[in-house]
């Protein structure tokens, strides 16, 4: 239990240096400040000093955590520090729900449970930091220190585009979820596709007055039927090929309910 | 029907009784393009001859919607009024609960005599968050929409190339739009056209 509250200055402190690095020099999140959630608490116009202010305030704390001498007051300042990000949460989640956190980097996710868990985690982890001791760090406690940075990485929503995109792109390659179907089959919208770029329908559209009537196919062609007023009109579109200009219409004068 | 479609088939083909207009290949005149009257309806009016909102009731022909602007609609639908729910469907497909917009002619009584009716249509743009087997997990402002592949019926429009029946090019992480059918009270949607700008 010594080692992993030990631990815990550590791995805060890094996140939270990253935290604050991130406010002071990311380009992007200065950018995008006045969509996320801040900017709605503390007004448009402050958001970018605002955002700087918590900046600073992480970073001091990440050195205070990262730089001996441990004291107990490093882990208490922390634990303020995350349940302030807590709350900043709740109210973001509740006053602006489309609206990004802007924790740590600007991406256009609004908060979501992976936020508040992340929250709730470096708290969690803030308040055993209170009771940090000197203690030497062997190998499977550097293990758990890992596992821990590694878990508030997944929990980051700012970084899927490098870990979480890729892997769900690797795994459509390889699973093919939306394999290729059989050629054989042409869905009626690639018809009325090629029809609404024909000579034939331009020309007979403003007679139109209803969408599709009647479908069917018929040696190698596929009638599409509309209502045009009192008559009907009727279409011939090839079912394979895209010449727009092999669209045939006709408009006949027959009640559309004959 | 058979016989319908036979005489309908002939005239598109080969001219018969009845026929108005007609064409070989090509358009047809100008004559038949300058036919429609143009619509009378002022600018920023609502428009009599159209409906929208939620089926609460069907009875014989006529459907009973209530619009999201709680104006209440009876819209009766006849043989020549076309269905679209995900494609052309007949009358018996529409259901209480179903969205939908319909254009038509509004009758002294106040019935919308339909022409057209489009059950559960919905445009929505976003970002494709994942692909899991014949579904795209839609990330619309933050929202899940999880869209189905529905086969024979969906298909994709890479960029200005001609729409295909293969969904296999999307990846994640890209823009689309889903023109599609809401499957009513979830947030999924049943792909008509997903269009893709690459």
């Amino acid at each position: 239990m010594n080692g992993i509250a030990a631990l815990q200055p550590y791995v805060i402190g890094l996140f939270l240096l990253w935290a604050g690095l991130v406010k002071l020099f990311g380009r992007r999140l200065r950018a995008q400040a006045g969509q996320s959630a801040l900017a709605r608490l503390v007004g448009p116009a402050r958001a970018v000093p605002a955002f700087r202010l918590i900046g600073v305030l992480e970073l001091a704390v990440a050195a205070a955590l990262l730089l001996p001498p441990v004291l107990p007051l490093e882990g208490a300042a922390a634990t303020g520090l995350c349940a302030g990000f807590l709350a900043y949460l709740t109210y973001a989640r509740r006053a602006a729900p489309t609206s990004s956190c802007g924790c740590l980097g600007a991406h256009s996710r609004p908060v979501d449970r992976r936020g508040f868990a992340r929250a709730g985690l470096l708290l969690a982890a803030s308040v055993v930091a209170v009771w940090a001791r000197p203690y030497p760090i062997d190998p499977p406690l550097a293990v758990v220190g890992l596992a821990e940075a590694a878990a508030l990485l997944l929990l980051s929503p700012e970084l899927d585009r490098h870990w979480l995109v890729p892997l769900r792109r690797l795994l459509v390659r390889l699973r093919r979820p939306l394999a290729a179907p059989s050629p054989q089959d042409v869905p009626l919208e690639v018809t009325l596709r090629l029809l609404y770029l024909s000579p034939a329908y331009c020309s007979a559209s403003a007679r139109l007055t209803s969408d599709v009537l009647d479908v069917w196919d018929e040696d190698g062609l596929r009638f599409v039927v509309y209502g045009a007023g009192g008559a009907t009109a009727v279409f011939a579109a090839p079912l394979s090929g895209d010449d727009p200009a092999a669209v045939r219409v006709a408009l006949i004068e027959e009640p559309a309910l004959a | 029907m058979t016989s319908r479609r036979q005489v309908l088939k002939s005239a598109v083909l080969g001219g018969g009784a009845g026929v108005l207009a007609a064409t070989a290949l090509g358009s047809l005149g100008p004559e038949a393009a300058f036919g429609a009257a143009a619509p009378g309806v002022a600018p920023g009016a609502p428009d009599p001859d159209f409906a929208e909102g939620r089926i609460r009731s069907v009875k014989d022909n006529t459907l009973f919607v209530l619009g999201s602007n709680m104006v209440f609609h009876r819209i009766r639908v006849v043989d020549g009024t076309s269905l679209w729910k995900l494609g052309p469907v007949a009358f018996d497909q529409a259901k209480p609960g179903d969205g939908l917009y319909a254009r038509g002619v509004r009758m002294p009584d106040g019935v919308l005599a339909a022409e057209s009716v489009w059950l559960n249509i919905v445009n929505v743009k976003g970002h494709v968050r994942n692909i899991t087997s014949e579904k795209l997990h839609l990330d619309h402002n933050g929202q899940e929409i999880l869209c189905h592949r529905v086969a024979g019926k969906s298909v994709a429009v890479y960029s200005d190339a001609p729409p295909s029946a293969d969904l296999s090019l999307l990846r994640v992480g890209q823009h689309v739009q889903v023109l599609g059918a809401w499957r009513p009270d979830t947030n999924q949607v049943d792909i008509a056209t997903v269009f893709s700008p690459h």
